[in-house]
């Protein structure tokens, strides 16, 4: 080699190093595997099944979509006034428009599937839709679409798939009113996506849907074709009042809006979990790189150059990383599918409506999952290997010298501690709309406190070693060998802090919110029967209930009240936002209902909104955009322009995160026209019997409408039911959180105890016998899971703290009240001296038996 | 090195040495296919009070021997019996804790527990039989006295030279009066002079007491004071002969 050729450097005899060290510690590396699998499953899981929901939505509301640039839309409930589109026909015939009209409905025939049923006008369609508009895809049934009453026509794969035919019925039942269809044709679609998005689709002529959905004289929205912006402009000018113009993409704009939150919040649990795989990566890395110390010397010695090193250790950690990353995609493909119907159900409770058969899988998804998986055991690994490259070429550094550098190190991570703990406050402080400063203030008081524990542990196992001084050996050897170990004891025991923590700040969290719900739903429902349509949705009606039956509902003698409940969807052009305005005809709650803030000198707001002196609006109305600055008054688009409100009070409101005000039902009509009544609220004069009212309204209605007739009890167990449906998907993140942490801890102190095989098998030689042995070995993890169970308490309250007063104010703008109960905290001990001890029972059971000369001769 | 007076023993004393037999004694492993044998067949008895040595290369089966007469291995085939109990029919459990009582151990690398002071080590296995440590204190100081490291009866094994940590070594394996003492290799870790004293202080302590003391060693040196000498080849006992310190008893 002349002097001028590069040294030849061949990493092979590493690599053959590395894989037989896998083969000899395969378990080791198994679990690290299992924890990235774990925490990439959860990440992927989310975003397939949220993405999945969404993109079910937005698929069926791009197939109605179409090419449709513009709509116009009606400021009132009532919809786009027949008249009107007909007036826009002649005064614009050269622009392509399109009439609309949506509702939804349930089929007997496809397994009560809910279809969005969507009204068109053949016609009309051709410049907007291919599949509606080709009128050559329905064939026969081209012409009784058209000419016969109650028809329709449903995706050809949902046909099939039920054994629909051509001129088969199906008896939809529309918010509890029947109805019965004949389908006279199907249409299909060559594109996979374009299949999808029919699925759930009903087409109907448009005055079939008029007639279903009881709206004679109205459309929902014009589909209009304009490029140009000076048409645009003109359209603007001609428009009537009551009606307004606004992009297509506004509609799924809002729709992605509304959940962001939700979506946002579902992510950081997912990625909590991922915090805590780090924890792992990085404790399965340190081992490996602390038990090969004097191997990596002697390569030293041999020539091996510090950058090989470096790349030995971190090309290890990117091999494990990859396989666990795929195996997680795979597990949360899985695992997607099976949580699909939990977040759906919450969409569907909350947000809007949408029905999700299978996940769709995105490649984005996937690839996100991979990234993070291997950037996090990359970056985990990072200071294991930088640490394997500085090992210096002899063997004389001893495990005792390492360890005396870390706690030189003490100091050090005190400060970072409160530099980290520091930060967090300061991004919690920092008053923004935000979620992610939010998120990324909580995520650094978890590292702040989990940097905080070498130090700790040093301490009170430091305490713990002077306090048991005079007690048997056992006893007195726990402290001192946790203490001894502590690069690697104080980072298991961070893990499983961070980890409990998260249980008891989700569960207080969970448990405030169902306390602070259960108080406010008791306080709220006071009326003894609620009757309303059927819904798909938790937090309003879709469908009003027969104005016959409301009539009949009045005149009755043995109710001492009535009152009528109508949800509409006004914007507010302050907070560019729509909410549901709630038309009240008296209160529910019968004056009991709570109030966060009432307007100073007021009496009462209910009777001064009735007085139409104003609105009463829901916290979440406001606390997202403007914090706690409760607005003076409240602008909102009308019918006839946009009229400003005096705000007369703010109330508590769980039942949705996108704002909700009241406003009196005779106001509401006067300004946003006849609507109707979602829901009604039925006080029974006394003596009266609410269970009997309900079994008897129940019959007499029967035949006109099916209407979900409700005691002021089931109302409220229903509700709390919801609640529980929804905080399903918590439950379940944080269950599989609890699982990434014992696979953490598991793998941790199993490689703890085992490095330690030849001072334990002096002890053996010396006498111990395997049970004295196993009281060693439990006793050091019981200690250290009680240590993490300890500081997870505080740690858990503060973690509940920010989820209700920050996250929780800033994602859905709900206040809560936190109720603190014993069982959370002991709860958690349990759990982390549970897991500790689980833990140790393996490599207790393996000590016992290992044979004590092999172990002697280990080196 | 002169040695203190041996204190009078912490417990109503038992036999002090125990005679001992092996019988058809073999130790092999399995390589693959292969079975790579360790011991073959070793016959042996040895009277109360002896004090022998194992020679033999590396490798030749002297610490396996040492480890299957001590119970922390078990033979492939054959019977260990120390001062008429067969060890080898005991359970281990019961081997554990014959051990902890009558047998005393000591390593090449001292294998002191790094947790424990030096006073607590020796202590260990009265603490291990569920004495307390207060009880102990004693007899293990009086032990630590009689190795010349009272004075470091608090200190932590990694402040000792290597000497001293197997003067610790020592004392912990005599301390409970065990009947059998095995030392694999005691000076082997040692240079030659701190060898020497630490030689010397095991014979003295154990001979002092009729102790039998079983010594692996490739040290032919120390051969010249045993009462006998054992060489281990391939497995087999190969050689035995009378040694000076025999032939002048």
């Amino acid at each position: 080699m002349s002097p001028a050729d590069p040294p030849v450097v061949s990493n092979r005899p590493l690599w053959r190093l590395a894989l037989r060290r896998l083969l000899r510690r395969p378990l080791q590396y198994l679990l690290c595997i299992l924890g990235i699998a774990l925490g990439v499953a959860m990440l992927v899981s989310i975003d397939l099944a949220s993405g999945s929901a969404q993109r079910a939505f937005a698929l069926s509301t791009d197939a109605i979509t179409g090419r449709t640039t513009h709509r116009i839309v009606a400021i009132a409930p009532a919809g786009v006034a027949s008249d009107d589109y007909v007036a826009f026909r002649r005064a614009f015939p050269s622009v392509a428009a399109a009439p609309v009209l949506e509702g939804y409905a349930r089929a007997r025939e496809l397994d009560n599937q809910l279809l969005r049923l969507v009204g068109v006008d053949l016609f009309a369609e051709a410049p907007f839709r291919d599949t509606l508009g080709d009128s050559g895809e329905l064939g026969q049934g081209f012409v009784p679409f058209l000419t016969r009453p109650a028809t329709g026509v449903i995706a050809a794969e949902t046909a099939q798939q039920h054994g629909i035919a051509a001129g088969d019925s199906l008896h939809l039942d529309l918010a509890g009113r029947p109805a019965v269809l004949q389908v006279v044709g199907t249409v299909a679609s060559d594109s996979a996506v374009e299949r999808r998005s029919l699925a759930d689709l009903l087409l109907l002529d448009l005055s079939t849907a008029q007639e279903l959905l009881a709206t004679p004289d109205h459309v929902g929205h014009i589909d209009l074709l304009v490029e140009r912006p000076e048409t645009l402009e003109a359209i603007g000018q001609w428009l009537p009042p009551g009606l307004r113009l606004e992009p297509a993409e506004a509609r799924r704009n809002a729709v992605q809006q509304m959940t962001a939150a939700f979506n946002l919040n579902l992510t950081a649990m997912s990625l909590l979990a991922m915090v805590v795989g780090i924890f792992l990566i990085y404790n399965t890395v340190t081992f490996s790189v602390v038990q090969r110390r004097d191997l990596f010397g002697v390569l030293r010695c041999l020539g091996v150059t510090r950058g090989q090193l470096f790349s030995l250790i971190l090309g290890e950690a990117a091999l494990f990383s990859l396989v666990g990353s795929l195996l997680g995609l795979a597990l949360g493909v899985l695992l997607g599918r099976s949580i699909v119907g939990l977040i759906t159900q919450t969409i569907n409770d909350f947000y809007f409506v949408v029905s999700v058969r299978q996940i769709s899988l995105s490649g984005w998804s996937l690839a996100k999952g991979l990234l993070v998986g291997m950037a996090s055991a990359l970056l985990a690994s990072a200071i294991p290997a930088w640490e394997a490259m500085a090992t210096p070429p002899q063997l004389a550094l001893k495990r005792s010298s390492l360890e005396g550098g870390w706690r030189r190190l003490l100091p050090w991570f005190l400060l970072a501690a409160a530099l980290t703990i520091g930060l967090g406050l300061l991004l919690l402080l920092w008053r923004s709309s935000s979620l992610i400063p939010a998120f990324a203030g909580l995520f650094a008081l978890l590292m702040g406190a989990a940097l905080l524990m070498p130090p700790a542990v040093a301490a009170v196992m430091a305490a713990l070693a002077w306090l048991l001084r005079g007690q048997g050996v056992v006893a007195r050897l726990a402290p001192r060998d946790i203490l001894r170990s502590l690069s690697r004891t104080a980072i298991a025991v961070a893990a499983l802090m961070v980890a409990v923590s998260v249980i008891v700040g989700i569960s207080i969290m969970i448990g405030s919110f169902r306390g602070t719900v259960v108080t406010w739903l008791d306080q709220t429902l006071q009326a003894d029967v609620f009757v309303s349509p059927p819904t798909t949705t938790a937090n309003r009606v879709i469908g009003r209930v027969d104005p016959e039956i409301v009539a009949a509902l009045h005149h009755r003698s043995d109710l001492s009240a009535v009152v009528t409940y109508d949800n509409i969807d006004v914007r507010l052009p302050e907070y560019d936002k729509e909410v549901t305005m709630i038309a009240a005809g008296g209160d529910v709650s019968g004056g009991k209902r709570p109030y966060a803030w009432i307007r100073p000198d007021l009496g009462d707001p209910w009777q001064a909104m009735e007085d139409h002196r104003g609105v009463i609006i829901s916290e979440a109305l406001y606390l997202r955009e403007r914090g706690d600055r409760i607005p003076e008054t409240l602008a909102i688009e009308t019918p006839q322009g946009v009229r400003s409100f005096d705000v007369l009070a703010v109330f508590y409101d769980y039942s949705s995160d996108r704002g909700t005000l009241l406003i009196d039902a005779g106001l509401a009509e006067e300004l946003w026209g006849p609507t109707g009544v979602a829901s009604l609220g039925l006080f029974v004069a006394p003596g009266g019997d609410a269970d009997a009212l309900a079994a008897e309204l129940r019959s007499s209605f029967s035949d006109r409408q099916d209407l979900l007739i409700q005691t002021n009890r089931a109302l409220r167990q229903g509700s709390l039911e919801i609640f529980d449906r929804t905080f399903a998907i918590t439950g379940a993140l944080q269950l599989l959180t609890v699982l990434v942490a014992f696979v953490g801890i598991f793998s941790t102190l199993m490689s703890l105890q085992l490095e330690r095989g030849r001072e334990f098998a002096v002890l053996r030689a010396t006498g111990m016998t395997p049970r004295q042995l196993g009281r060693l070995t439990l006793l050091e993890t019981g200690l250290m899971g009680g240590m993490a169970g300890l500081c997870a308490m505080p740690l858990g309250f503060v973690l509940a703290w920010v989820l209700v007063h920050v996250i929780n104010v800033r994602s859905f703008g709900w206040t809560l009240r936190i109720a603190l109960e014993p069982h959370y905290f002991w709860q958690s001990l349990l759990i982390a001296v549970g897991a500790a001890l689980l833990a140790a029972v393996f490599p207790a059971l393996r000590l016992g038996s290992t044979n004590i000369s092999t172990a002697l001769r280990q080196e | 090195m002169p040695l203190p007076p041996a204190s009078p023993p912490a417990q109503a004393p038992e036999p002090a040495a125990a005679a001992i037999q092996l019988r058809n004694l073999s130790k092999w492993y399995r390589e693959g296919e292969e079975e790579r044998w360790v011991l073959r067949q070793v016959d042996l008895d040895l009277p109360a009070g002896e004090f022998v040595v194992l020679l033999g290369q590396s490798g030749s089966g002297k610490s396996t021997l040492l480890n299957l007469i001590g119970g922390i291995d078990e033979p492939s085939t054959g019977q260990v019996t120390i001062g008429g109990v067969t060890i080898t029919e005991l359970d281990e459990q019961a081997r554990t804790l014959y051990r902890r009582d009558r047998i005393g151990f000591i390593f090449q690398f001292f294998n002191l527990i790094p947790t424990l002071s030096v006073l607590e080590n020796v202590t260990l296995p009265g603490e291990l039989a569920g004495r307390s440590f207060r009880e102990l204190q004693a007899p293990a100081l009086a032990m630590l006295e009689r190795v010349g490291l009272a004075d470091r009866a608090g200190a932590m094994p990694d402040r000792l030279s290597g000497g001293q940590q197997q003067r610790v070594a020592i004392a912990r394996a005599l301390v409970h009066d065990p009947v059998l003492l095995l030392a694999d290799e005691p000076t082997g870790n040692l240079d030659e002079h701190t060898g020497e004293v630490v030689l010397e202080l095991l014979i003295e302590l154990t001979r002092r007491q009729g102790r039998t003391l079983i010594m692996a060693t490739h040290n032919a040196a120390i051969a010249d004071r045993a009462d006998r000498v054992l060489r281990v080849h391939e497995g087999h006992l190969v050689a035995e002969r009378p040694t000076l310190a025999a032939q002048a008893a």
